[in-house]
């Protein structure tokens, strides 16, 4: 299985903790969030990422690694990976 | 006034060994706004021996609502010394420094601070400030942005870089929405977690702390 955990305001829109989805061969970030879409009240796609590309706003981290310094919504994931969305407070 | 009777209260909490420790420590609060201000005013009162104050803001109406140390009569004043003269009341035996500057590239955290509070409003200076302190200096960060925020303790040389766990993260545009409560709250926070740090005890060390006042929840992230 792979675990799909959301965080601060994302969990507030989505109602909801993490999904859990069983792994497909070939899986990547960005096709586990499709996958996970299928299964909230409400997209979340859009507000991460656009024609592919991520938005800023929200980190995605796979086993604890931004994608950004692994493959972007094209990074791997495997059985057992968690991952992680998180819109940090910007502000101080 | 014996020193004993001045901190009686939290030395029942934490006990005297501890006491000894917060008086031969010194912090760095980069960033004297809505969480610097709050997190500098709990280490002075309990009883920090030094405080190193970074900021080259000035006091803005629009500061009042959060910003703990600051009232009307110091609009247009410099954060860093009015800070410095309301910190001085609260505890005269807390030293206390100031640099107005702005954190940048090239701003290097002193030598002998043995913790660095990320109180600043961006991550361009949050990712400065990350790379100007020392390996091995703990570096406690904290954020907030509506009614969410965060905090997440960092051993530089050890622990994941700032810029990299947040790569991509770009300021919103325009003023973030703060509420007079959160801030206070993630500074409490901060305070916290600078406390059993400094006691070689952090509890958020490679984790965040993600606060979610909107359910009054709190949820751990490990990095």
């Amino acid at each position: 299985m792979i675990r799909v955990q959301f965080f601060g305001l994302l969990r507030l829109l989505l109602r909801k903790e993490s999904v859990e989805l069983p792994s497909e061969p070939g899986d990547t970030v960005g096709r586990v969030l499709e996958r996970a879409e299928k299964t909230l009240t409400g997209p979340i796609i859009h507000k991460l990422a656009a024609g592919g590309v991520l938005n800023a706003g929200t980190i995605i981290l796979v086993n604890r690694r931004n994608v950004l310094h692994l493959q972007g919504l094209e990074t791997p994931v495997n059985d057992g990976d968690t991952v992680a969305l998180f819109p940090p407070g910007a502000g101080g | 006034m014996a020193e004993t009777e001045r901190y009686s209260r939290q030395i029942l909490c934490w006990g005297e060994e501890k006491q000894r420790v917060l008086k031969r420590a010194t912090v760095l609060v980069a960033g004297v706004g809505g969480l610097g201000a709050t997190v500098g005013q709990l280490l002075a009162r309990a009883g920090l021996g030094r405080l190193v104050l970074v900021d080259d803001g000035v006091v803005a109406w629009s500061d009042l609502n959060r910003q703990t140390l600051y009232a009307e009569k110091d609009v247009g004043k410099k954060k860093v010394l009015v800070a410095r003269e309301r910190l001085g009341a609260i505890n005269a035996a807390t030293e206390l420094v100031t640099l107005d500057a702005r954190i940048d590239e090239g701003f290097t955290v002193p030598v002998s601070t043995d913790a660095v509070a990320d109180c600043l409003d961006n991550f361009a200076s949050r990712f400065a400030l990350h790379r100007g302190t020392p390996a091995g200096v703990p570096f406690v960060h904290g954020g907030i942005q509506g009614e969410h925020g965060q905090v997440l303790t960092l051993i530089p040389g050890e622990s994941q870089s700032i810029d990299l766990l947040f790569a991509g993260c770009r300021q919103p545009e325009g003023p973030i929405s703060v509420s007079p409560d959160g801030p206070i709250i993630i500074a409490g926070l901060m305070a916290n977690e600078l406390f059993h740090v400094l006691w070689g005890e952090p509890r958020l060390r490679d984790r965040f702390l993600v606060v979610d006042l909107a359910t009054l929840s709190l949820q751990f992230l490990d990095v």
